[in-house]
């Protein structure tokens, strides 16, 4: 297994652990009464993401070298990389798109404006996660 | 044409075993690319540019064909 590849399974499960978090405190009554109340929760529920993330991919990191027994080092990017890169980005445009429109049609059929802003955290985990899992297949099947 | 089932394969295991079972990790490094890009290579999955194909046979130092050859099934 590759940095890239522990970086993207560090994605996705950094992803799904605080998006289950952010939706079971919505679930509890927790949704912030404004916008502004939410977008703060929303921003630092982005912020846990990137720092689980980071520890995600240290744990990973030791766990795979000393499985492999050899030091998992990032390496510079070639052509194969860009390639899977640039498909991985093209699914996490598409869902980006869909999910973008199904938030715009939920706001249009009366989504509370506060919760908006979980919304659009839900859409970015959404297409991060789409990256993140096209490009964890395209580094096995390509 | 085109509707055939076309393929790409090559050579470099045996290649590397004649270069004095040369390492994936060296033949990366001469070719310009990662250690797992060369491991896709060698097992088919991924068939590299132009570029990449001209550095590893140079790697080699033999002529392109033998290390890639492109067959019509």
């Amino acid at each position: 297994m590759s940095m890239k590849e522990i970086s993207a399974l560090a994605m996705v499960v950094g992803s799904v652990v605080i998006s289950i978090w952010v939706a079971m405190d919505l679930n509890g009554g927790g949704a912030a009464p404004d916008v502004s109340g939410a977008a703060w929760d929303m921003i630092w529920a982005i912020g846990y993401v990137v720092v689980i993330n980071i520890i995600i991919v240290i744990i990973a990191t030791i766990i795979v070298s000393i499985a492999q027994r050899e030091e998992v080092k990032d390496e510079r990017s070639d052509e194969r990389d860009k390639l899977i890169n640039g498909r991985a980005m093209g699914a996490a445009y598409f869902v980006l798109s869909v999910s973008i429109l199904g938030v715009l049609f939920w706001q249009a059929f009366g989504l509370a404006p506060n919760l908006v802003p979980y919304a659009l955290f839900g859409v970015s985990m959404l297409a991060g996660v789409a990256f993140a899992i096209t490009q964890l297949v395209l580094y096995r099947v390509n | 044409m085109g509707k055939d089932k076309a393929k790409v394969t090559n050579t470099i295991r045996t290649l590397r075993f004649h270069a004095g079972e040369m390492t994936q990790a060296a033949l990366a490094e001469k070719a310009g690319v990662t250690r797992q890009t060369i491991v896709a290579i060698e097992q088919g999955r991924y068939s590299p540019s132009l570029e990449v194909a001209f550095r590893i046979a140079r790697a080699f130092g033999v002529p392109l064909e033998q290390v890639f050859q492109y067959t019509e099934e």
